[in-house]
């Protein structure tokens, strides 16, 4: 983490010496005094204590974050949490008084106004968000986003507010642009991958008639709950069909067959068949992924 | 943009500059930083302005002008600058010359020269970090009416 470094408002004070001979005598004075103040830097760091997507329930369920001052004065944040339509209902965007990660209704309780009291230089709070699942909500993945902004002021690094900062400086906006944002994730089932494959078939008809010669496209969604490395999709070529050349694509981009340096190939010989495999990486959490690719019956 | 830090700073320049103005050599301290803009032959120009807007991290020079304002030459100038103790030091600024720095106020030479003692008893290189204090002395007597400057670059912690 950055170092906070001088709070706002202290003075740097320089006075420099000088000494020098004048009729054989040694003398010395001093220069003037130039005094400076410490502006004051406006940053926040907001990180959710814990990964993965949260899965959301009848029962309140209480997601924890880490609100983390990086000002170099004593400042104040707006908090604003919301859910994206879905699922599940914010109920409330509490500070964890005890910091013990557990939703207390008596102590743990909004801010007033939306807002946090003063936090010194690099002091943090736990912050939780209380959800709960929407009755009749369906089953559509939501997000839940948490922003906090500095109350002097946010926008773009380097924006002042003009003698806005403690100590009479200036407030000055600092790398992170005074605001910080965490999305959640939020799911009804238990985290983890999910492959939904799905296919149709177009005959040389235009049926959708499973008649030799006619082309089945294969559709492989891959959706992620959670952040993950190394993703890889494989899926066989089924018995009694034979790979398009050229038909596989990764979310809409087409993909060569060959093992060459695109995420995707065609092999012929796999230990189950003739196969197309697609590398992923590292996925993002909440993302999805689409593979696509042709077979003609034969 | 004038703002009240800047005003009290020159507030403060001018009464100490009236008190120092007695003895033949005069030293004017400021505490400025970089301002960059963009020259009509494309190349950029920095230019070293008064700070309204310092945060920790940010560079800063410290200028010293010195003036023999007397009638008589004066002998074995040497100008002295402790750093304030918020201000990490970095280099002579790109004109000056090197000073002298001392990382315990007490053996000044060249960076390279001074090591520091941990409280375990062994030494190491002084890095940039390590500086308290600086020190310039000039070679030759300063005839009257003669001035330069020194000035050194400086990170605020």
């Amino acid at each position: 983490m950055t170092p906070i470094g001088t709070p706002a408002g202290t003075p740097i004070v320089n006075t420099a010496g000088l000494r020098y001979d004048a009729d054989g005598a040694a003398q010395s004075t001093s220069s003037n005094t130039v005094t400076i103040i410490v502006a004051e830097r406006l940053d926040v760091a907001l990180v959710r204590d814990g990964q993965g997507a949260i899965v959301v329930t009848a029962q309140p369920v209480a997601i924890p974050f880490t609100l983390t001052n990086l000002d170099n004065g004593a400042e104040a944040f707006t908090l604003a949490a919301s859910v994206s339509p879905g699922m599940a209902t914010l109920r409330t965007l509490v500070i964890d008084t005890d910091g013990d990660g557990r939703y207390d209704p008596a102590k743990d309780v909004a801010p007033v106004d939306g807002k946090t009291p003063l936090l010194s230089p690099g002091q943090s709070i736990k912050l939780l968000a209380i959800l709960v699942a929407t009755p009749e909500g369906g089953a559509t993945n939501a997000v839940l986003t948490v922003t906090a902004r500095s109350t002097t002021g946010s926008g773009a690094t380097g924006n002042v507010y003009p003698s806005a900062g403690d100590g009479g400086g200036d407030a000055v906006v600092g790398p992170t642009g005074a605001l910080a944002t965490v999305s959640v994730p939020l799911g009804t089932a238990l985290a983890g991958p999910v492959l939904l494959k799905s296919q149709s078939v177009r005959a040389a008809d235009g049926s959708q008639t499973a008649v030799r010669d006619a082309v089945i496209t294969y559709t492989l969604e891959a959706r992620f709950t959670d952040a993950v490395t190394g993703a890889r999709i494989a899926d066989p070529i089924p018995v009694g069909t034979v790979f398009v050349p050229g038909s596989l694509s990764l979310d809409g981009a087409p993909l060569s067959d060959g093992a060459d340096d695109d995420a995707g190939r065609f092999d012929p010989s796999t230990a189950q068949g003739a196969g197309v495999t697609v590398a992923l990486g590292r996925v993002a959490a909440g993302s999805s992924h689409t593979v696509q690719f042709k077979a003609k019956i034969q | 943009m004038i703002t009240r830090p800047m005003t009290s700073a020159v507030l403060v320049a001018t009464a100490a500059a009236a008190s120092a103005a007695a003895g033949p050599l005069q030293v004017s301290s400021s505490i400025l930083v970089e301002a960059r803009s963009a020259a009509a032959d494309g190349t950029t120009r920095v230019t070293l302005v008064k700070p309204t807007k310092v945060t920790p991290g940010d560079k800063v020079i410290f200028v010293l002008a010195y003036r023999n304002s007397g009638a008589q030459p004066l002998a074995n100038v040497v100008l002295d600058n402790p750093l304030p103790r918020q201000i990490a030091y970095r280099s002579a600024n790109p004109g000056s010359p090197a000073p002298d720095v001392s990382v315990d106020g007490k053996t000044y030479g060249s960076l390279a020269t001074l090591r520091v003692r941990s409280p375990d008893g062994s030494t190491r290189a002084a890095s940039p970090n390590d500086v308290t204090s600086v020190r310039w002395r000039l070679a030759s007597p300063l005839a009257a009416g003669s001035q330069g400057q020194f000035a050194f670059q400086a990170v605020l912690k």
